[in-house]
């Protein structure tokens, strides 16, 4: 069952090939094996899913199928609330987040047959692109020991890569899905703003806050997606829009179809291996028929600087009541970043949130004129070690931080849809990666360029040696 | 609640950069146009296919 993929198990359990107990075995096997290490998950339920798998099995003997999902295991980061298990968010409290309503993201994953196996280990709060957890472990890189998985998802992308769980949700509020599944060496999907609910989340930064699948190939995410995706009654900003058959048209040839590579902000301070491993995605495309032009953006930084004022301002509002009461509890780079909110004045905030509303409105026009998607990296540098990664005085780490991430935030703000994909690896073994992002609400030509990519690159065959 | 001098200067950093880019924002700017920017930019692309 390890070298599956999502839909692969998915067919051999419709199929009766294995069981949903089998398969939920397998993976807590897997689990018992090697989180001791990995530390992917915060909140392991294995008897809770274990009794799913044999109910799930009495129906599928009864020829009753819950969903496209039915018997295939799932980790949820642990933001996502889900009755009957604590949600920490990476803090040192047990049973952080509390809300009325599950996590809608989770709900229709576990209402299409998935299987529960756990929540997923996560950057405390959310806040920080390595996926370390002083409180839960730091997260290890299951391609090479010792180095970060990137975060703030940490769980969720290590967890995938190691074959742990077939499929996980994560968040992604400055590249929080994107960045471990490049450090990991998977896919990840940050969906258009508003194309899944957030209901049931918790909140680091409602404006910039968005929910999607980490998963090991570009079919898993979209199958997903396809069941996460559309309007909710309890998430106010969810699109009514109809949500499209992404499976329908992925596998249709990219000939034709005009791919940007940005020619200013993206390559600048970019490990020479992580470039050249993006121009020769590039030129993989450009094989498959894809019109590969250099493009100058809009000045991105804008946009990041627009993104950190409105985040740090929602961060600092909604988790005043934990900075305030119980400061000791938070790691101290968590606690700088939260304190910076509570100094930027009102006026500051909504201006910032006055820009974005025109730089998305300009970008869209002025890029999507001439390119149906973009390609660009995803991080500065592969997975670094973790002893270096977390080094030094809060507001260096900080810094360090921004810099990590300051490729991914940029599609926060303009709530683009944003596809991260293998395209290698380093001379030391770690992944590498690219992001391809589109028009708002076309994931379906995101992934189908993604699905191109990988299938003509292989990368996703590969399995690191820290695997099921 | 206090700020670091480095703090200081990245937060001073980062409002100048906001003051800088809001000059010429129009009147009408709102933040609820975000989210019209981007249902709107998806129904042109759907009324051209």
């Amino acid at each position: 069952m390890t070298d599956l993929t999502l839909e692969e198990l998915a067919g051999a359990i419709r199929q009766r090939k294995i069981s949903v107990v089998e398969a939920t075995e397998d993976c807590l096997a897997g689990i018992r094996r090697l989180d001791g290490r990995l530390r992917t998950f915060i909140t392991p339920d294995p008897e809770g899913a274990l009794r799913k798998a044999r109910e799930l099995d009495t129906e599928a003997v009864a020829g009753r199928w819950r969903g496209p999902l039915h018997g295939v295991p799932l980790g949820f980061k642990d933001l996502c609330h889900l009755a009957g298990l604590p949600t920490s968010c990476g803090t040192r409290t047990k049973e952080y987040f509390a809300t009325p309503h599950d996590c809608t993201a989770a709900s229709r994953l576990v209402a299409a047959g998935a299987v529960t196996l756990g929540k997923l280990n996560m950057t405390e709060l959310a806040m920080g692109p390595f996926g370390d957890n002083a409180h839960h472990g730091h997260v290890q890189n299951p391609w090479r020991d010792g180095h970060i998985a990137g975060g703030s998802s940490s769980g969720s992308g290590a967890a995938v890569a190691a074959g742990l769980v077939m499929g996980a949700l994560g968040s992604d509020t400055g590249g929080s899905i994107r960045l471990p599944a490049a450090c990991c060496g998977v896919v990840g999907l940050k969906p258009t703003y508003g194309r899944v609910s957030r209901a049931g989340v918790m909140p680091l930064s409602w404006s910039n806050d968005h929910i999607g699948p980490l998963a090991r190939t570009v079919r898993d995410a979209a199958i997903m997606l396809q069941i996460i995706a559309g309007s909710d009654p309890h998430d106010a900003t969810s699109s009514h829009r109809a949500v499209p058959d992404y499976l329908a048209g992925i596998e249709a040839r990219i000939a034709g179809l005009r791919v940007a590579v940005p020619e200013n902000f993206f390559f600048e301070g970019v490990d020479p291996v992580v470039a050249s491993s993006v121009r020769d995605a590039a030129r993989t495309l450009a094989g498959l028929g894809a019109r590969v032009e250099v493009m100058q953006l809009p000045d991105p930084q804008t946009m990041n600087d627009v993104c950190n004022v409105i985040s740090r301002c929602e961060g600092a509002a909604v988790h005043a009541r934990l900075y305030r009461e119980r400061p000791d509890e938070i790691q101290p780079v968590v606690r700088a970043r939260l304190a910076l909110g509570f100094h930027i004045s009102a006026h500051d905030y909504l201006q910032a949130l006055r820009l974005r509303a025109k730089l998305t409105r300009e970008f869209v026009r002025d890029v999507f004129a001439k390119a149906d998607v973009l390609a660009a990296p995803v991080f500065p540098e592969p997975a670094p070690a973790l002893s270096h990664a977390i080094e030094g005085l809060p507001e260096e780490l900080a810094r360090r931080q921004g810099r990590f991430s300051r490729l991914t935030r940029p599609f926060n703000g303009l709530g683009l849809p944003a596809l991260a994909v293998p395209c290698g690896f380093s001379a030391a073994g770690l992944p590498l990666a690219f992001q391809i992002v589109g028009r708002p609400f076309d994931e379906a030509t995101v992934m189908r360029v993604g699905r191109a990519y990988e299938e003509a690159a292989g990368w996703y065959r590969r399995r690191p040696s820290s695997s099921v | 609640m206090s700020e670091s001098p480095t703090q200081h200067v990245d937060l001073a950093n980062l409002t100048a950069a906001i003051e800088r880019a809001a000059v010429d924002l129009t009147l009408a700017e709102e933040p609820s146009r975000f989210i019209a920017a981007l249902e709107e930019a998806a129904g042109e692309r759907e009324g051209q296919r």
